[in-house]
């Protein structure tokens, strides 16, 4: 097993009709062993942005809190929050710093930018962007992450749907995959609320 | 009288080439199997049994108590990372007061369970009883020793009930046989066997018993990444072996561990009973 399957993750965001959705599994194991069942992988950076890192859960750790305190300091130059498409080029840039020694994670980013429009990307461990327009993926179950994904997403879909849908894409997803799973946490953010729910799944 | 020594053979496979065994018995020697033809045959040996090496991944347990054997499994096959099936059959059938468990290469457990029943059986003809579950796991051990350093993978538990009462062993691929009271193989076991053994006594019912063994391997599917699905429980008694239960974990988690309902809902339902 690689580094990368050594703690167990899974974590996908959604575009949606004036929205997103960000969602990842629970589990935080040792290999085969489960130890948590309650790991956070999904933090606030603000009210508009939401990162999501999977892969080894010390680096998922250690990075957010680095990237907190970047946009904090940026908070205190600028006087503003972060925009979401700056803010995956902060992170890309901070992965790129250490592209001889990398953090050995895949950030899952998604926020709201100018005029409500939301954004979501993704980035492999030393910050190539994937922007995409629709879902992103990433974690040891994203084979099967994507292909639930693809048949279940449609595009304009309302905050509700959009968590069913991404729900439904999680919990199947991870009932496929013996590394991630144990429940699961999904953020909707609309440009009014934030709205976070804790899903029942399967527990083996 | 000639004694039935078709038991004791126990000769390497002839290295077939595509020779045949028509003119022999097939199931009274050992099967034979045709060797792959490569340049590099320890190699291709290696890369075998590292194959078959991930799929112990699985929780099976035994144990003897006061009224027989009980026997239970979970039902997940995984590859590496991967789930490829919740509903696998990990207790085996070998006959009807006898059972076997599955760790290891699925293919292996099948086919060599299968093969055991059929001796099983021609004994049962020949000497006109029953085997005993200790000769059934002595035939089993005595098979797998001969394939030994082959690349089979199998981890499994012989339980019956014969004239001497309830019997369990435990064999593996690299021809051990073992017997005991209380067994449990693959890579769930160390949390199956927390709670079996804090949990045992030899005076259990059989209700008793069986919810034991359920939560067993409940505890171990909960922890390990390669156990899940399906947990079964089979009960061995004098007139043989009966399925108790098949619980899918998952449900079985929330049985046990019910998720309090949210206030929002505890007093939306005060409001309706007014």
């Amino acid at each position: 097993m690689s580094i990368f399957e050594y703690n167990g993750s899974a974590v996908v965001a959604m575009v949606g009709k004036n929205c997103f959705a960000i969602a990842s599994d629970r589990r935080l194991g040792v290999q085969l062993q489960t130890i948590a069942t309650d790991f956070q992988r999904i933090s606030k950076i603000h009210d508009r942005v939401f990162i999501a890192l999977s892969g080894l859960a010390t680096d998922v750790q250690t990075l957010y809190q680095r990237l907190v305190f970047r946009h904090k300091l940026y908070q205190l130059r600028e006087e503003r929050d972060m925009k979401p498409e700056t803010f995956a080029s902060l992170v890309s840039a901070i992965l790129y710093e250490k592209r001889f020694g990398p953090y050995l994670c895949q950030p899952v980013i998604a926020g709201l930018g100018e005029d409500d429009k939301p954004f979501i990307c993704t980035m492999d461990s030393i910050g190539a962007k994937e922007l995409a327009k629709d879902f992103v993926v990433s974690g040891t179950a994203s084979e099967s992450l994507y292909g639930a994904c693809e048949a279940m997403y449609k595009p304009d879909m309302e905050a509700e749907e959009l968590f069913e849908t991404i729900s439904q894409a999680l919990l199947s997803s991870v009932d496929r995959d013996c590394l991630s799973g144990w429940g699961g946490h999904v953020y909707v953010v609309t440009p009014t609320e934030i709205k976070e729910r804790i899903l029942k799944g399967r527990m083996d | 009288m000639k004694l039935d020594t078709s038991g004791f053979e126990t000769s390497m496979p002839t290295i077939g080439f595509g020779s045949s065994n028509d003119m022999l018995d097939g199931f009274s020697t050992v099967p034979s199997f045709d060797l792959p033809r490569t340049t590099d045959f320890d190699g291709f040996q290696k890369e075998a049994v590292q194959m078959v090496k991930p799929a112990k991944g699985t929780t099976t347990l035994a144990f003897i108590f006061k009224e027989g054997v009980m026997v239970a499994a979970d039902s997940r096959a995984s590859m590496g990372g991967y789930i490829s099936s919740q509903s696998v059959k990990k207790i085996i059938e070998i006959n009807p007061y006898m059972l076997g468990t599955m760790a290891g290469g699925a293919a292996d457990c099948q086919f060599w369970h299968r093969n055991l029943g059929i001796k099983c059986r021609l004994h049962e003809l020949a000497n006109k009883r029953r085997i005993s579950v200790s000769g059934a796991s002595k035939l089993l051990a005595n098979m797998l020793y001969s394939y030994r350093g082959m690349g089979l993978s199998v981890g499994t538990m012989i339980a019956g009930w014969d004239e001497t009462g309830p019997g369990l062993y435990y064999v593996d691929n690299e021809g051990g046989r073992l017997k005991g009271d209380r067994f449990s193989v693959g890579s769930g076991s160390p949390y199956a066997y927390g709670v079996l053994d804090s949990g045992y006594k030899f005076d259990m019912t059989v209700e008793e018993a069986s919810e034991l063994a359920r939560r067993s391997i409940y505890h171990a599917t909960f922890r390990d990444g390669a156990s899940g699905g399906v947990a079964s429980v089979y009960h061995v008694g004098p007139n043989g072996w009966k399925k108790l239960s098949g619980d899918d974990v998952g449900e079985l988690h929330y049985h046990y561990y019910p998720v309090p309902p949210a206030i929002a809902e505890q007093v939306m339902e005060e409001a309706a009973a007014e």
